[in-house]
């Protein structure tokens, strides 16, 4: 075979190689918001995973003072049937988790498939997928979640759901939009011209090139599917008691707020955290992963190297 | 002298260097135009391609030349239907490439390949450069078990190193990127390779040797080139045969020795004589033929010779016969010109907002 004259061409620009996935989490981890925002994550999946073991009480467990206020031996006080909020708190961590995951995973799944199909199709199909989506859009997501409880009956499943059907339009449109103009890149014809089926277009090339946006919204999302969720459960169509879980705590905490603060301040607290650490780490990712603000940060890194 | 050959169908045996591969017969490619209304109704074409023909024999390489903007890329991606030809016909081997199914275009995709201008845009990002050429073999099911030798043998013969295989694009160089966009095209081992200004976009120094890299794997795997580039200079050297197009048809197309000592059409002279010469003396002593005005809008082409507008020898029929490819120097010289016989189809005349006077000359 030929050996082509091999020059200064033959040798590669860089010569260490980092995969990008590692170069992105490298870059997500020196923004000290977004590694705040990990550091909360961490530990609030320590709580929904261990929550149990970890907490001083059962989340039941009553015969304790009545509304007693923070002390060492009950942190966050007691509430109205003497339960340890602390414990309870903790423990709720689990329905939070659960919930975002749950109902994300509807609409991540959902949302992309019809996304992707819309995109890459075109055509009628892309009108009359979006449009529906445009429909369900139109609905505040609360109202809709609510609506949706009130056809199947409140309980932590059909909130899930819920809540995964009213964002499903929020993860389709992104993704639309990125295959948009994905599908358009000069790789993706030259893939066609070796004769790659559709399937194998979308999924091996299409698919990772939008990547980077459905993981900013999926985390964006997570926030906003906890905070349905206490918003649900504080409506009471969401969790039912005495299931510990935030929004119904908050809202049992409401009406003695004058009486006792602690019962309604420490699982809104707990809320506002959680919301507040999704969402620096999906803005950190979405610098993390844009190319052109990453070239910014290395630069602006590679500045203070030298 | 051919290491591989794919051609072993028994029709065409006993065939020289003069059987056609790929017959191009009147293909257009239209892309309509849609108004703003609330119907987005269809207001008219774009008639990037508007009837080209042309053969490319087995073993040959033509070049097809143009300004930005004529079809010529169209011209190729419609080759391998990579868009739909909207008129027409593409006959590969024997095999009318419009009339295929979706299997059968994909095995046909076995056998033509393309090298894209942008190497830096026609390789996924987010695939190391050995995963893109091993997805060619994949596709088709070659080199089942062997598959990463085969693609570090397609890097090698492409002159890269092959424990390069692992990075990725953005590692790479132009030049480098752009061996890699050859090895994949080499991969489903084709017999025809649609090369779109393969070196347009690289450094003068990476051209050259791009350009002797084709034609080294021309010569070892006995390919068929169709070598699309926008100057003749680029086309000069690796060409045998060159079609000129202007404007979503071809006006010439003849022999490369042919085209440079004598081009017939007012369009490819103008084309040649803005090749600098690489002589002082003669450099200095070279006549340039200046074209006026602007590349007509492929949406509303003018009637009859569509180079009428811009051409310095216009002249009574040019606006009302539309010129056939016709022999002017030779049968093998075909040119689209009226000054070598009125010859062509009679159209409706109608005014160009661009046209000159007609000059009324013969």
């Amino acid at each position: 075979m030929s050996a082509t004259e091999a020059t200064a061409d033959d040798r590669p620009v860089v010569d260490e190689h980092r995969s990008q996935w590692r170069q992105t989490w490298s870059i997500l981890v020196s923004n000290r918001m977004a590694l705040f925002g990990l550091v909360v994550l961490g530990l609030l999946v320590v709580a929904a995973l261990l929550g149990e073991l970890l907490a001083p009480h059962g989340a039941n467990a009553q015969g304790f003072e009545f509304y007693a206020a923070p002390s060492l031996d009950h942190p966050f006080g007691t509430d109205n049937l003497g339960r340890d909020v602390f414990s309870r708190v903790l423990i709720g961590a689990r329905t939070s988790l659960q919930v975002g995951a749950v109902s994300v995973g509807i609409s991540l799944v959902a949302g992309t498939l019809l996304g992707l199909v819309a995109g890459y199709r075109g055509g009628w199909l892309d009108a009359v997928l979006m449009r529906s989506m445009d429909v369900l859009f139109a609905f505040p997501i609360v109202l809709l979640a609510i609506a949706i409880v009130a056809v199947l009956g409140p309980s932590i499943t059909n909130a899930m759901i819920a809540i995964g059907v009213a964002f499903t339009p929020i993860f389709a449109r992104v993704v639309r939009g990125s295959v948009l103009s994905v599908r358009e890149e000069v790789f993706v014809r030259a893939v066609r011209s070796l004769g790659a089926s559709d399937v194998r277009i979308v999924l091996r090339h299409i698919l990772p090139n939008v990547a980077a946006p459905i993981i900013v919204q999926t985390s964006l999302s997570f926030a906003f599917a906890i905070l349905t969720e206490a918003a649900l459960s504080f409506l009471g169509v969401g969790v039912q008691p005495p299931t510990p879980a935030w929004g119904l705590m908050l809202q049992e905490g409401r009406g003695v707020i004058d009486l006792a603060w602690w019962m309604g301040l420490f699982p809104g607290l707990a809320i506002f955290l959680t919301v507040m650490a999704f969402n620096v780490v999906g803005d950190g990712l979405r610098d993390a992963l844009d190319p052109k603000q990453r070239s910014i940060i290395e630069s602006r890194g590679q500045g203070v190297d030298a | 002298m051919s290491a591989v050959t794919n051609a072993t169908d028994p029709g065409a045996a006993g065939s020289g260097r003069d059987d056609v591969l790929v017959d191009v017969q009147d293909l257009q490619v239209h892309f309509p135009v849609h108004g703003n209304g609330v119907l987005r109704r269809r207001v008219g074409s774009v008639k990037a391609v508007d009837g080209v023909s042309f053969q490319v024999r087995r073993g040959e390489t033509l070049g097809l030349v143009g300004e930005s903007g004529c079809g010529k890329t169209t011209t190729g991606l419609a080759l391998l239907r990579l868009v739909e030809p909207t008129g027409g016909r593409v006959v590969f081997d024997g095999t009318d490439v419009g009339s295929l199914g979706r299997g059968e275009l994909r095995s046909l995709r076995r056998r033509m390949a393309m090298i894209f201008q942008d190497p830096y845009a026609s390789l996924d990002p987010r695939m190391s450069i050995g995963a893109s050429v091993e997805e060619a073999l994949r596709i088709h099911g070659l080199h089942g078990d062997r598959r990463d030798q085969r693609v570090a043998e397609l890097l090698e013969t492409v002159g890269l190193n092959p424990d390069y295989a692992s990075r990725y694009p953005h590692e790479f160089s132009g030049g480098q990127r752009q061996r890699v966009g050859i090895a994949r095209a080499l991969a489903v081992e084709p017999d025809f390779i649609v090369c779109d200004e393969p070196i347009a976009a690289l450094d003068v120094s990476i051209q050259a040797q791009v350009m002797n890299l084709l034609r080294e794997l021309q010569r070892e795997l006995d390919l068929t080139y169709l070598f699309i580039a926008h100057d003749l200079a680029a086309v000069q050297h690796i060409s045998d045969r060159i079609a000129v197009m202007y404007l979503g048809r071809i006006v010439e197309v003849a022999d490369r020795r042919a085209v440079y000592d004598e081009p017939s059409h007012p369009y490819t002279r103008a084309l040649l004589s803005a090749i600098p010469v690489p002589h002082p003396g003669r450099e200095r002593g070279r006549q340039r033929i200046l074209l006026h005005g602007e590349l007509p809008t492929p949406q509303d082409p003018p009637s009859g010779c569509n180079f009428r507008t811009r051409c310095p020898e216009v002249f009574e029929p040019c606006d009302r016969v539309d010129p056939t490819l016709q022999a002017c120097t030779g049968e093998e010289h075909r040119c689209a010109c009226h000054l070598y016989g009125v010859e062509g189809v009679e159209v409706e005349p109608s005014h160009h907002p661009d046209a000159r006077g007609v000059a009324g000359r013969p």
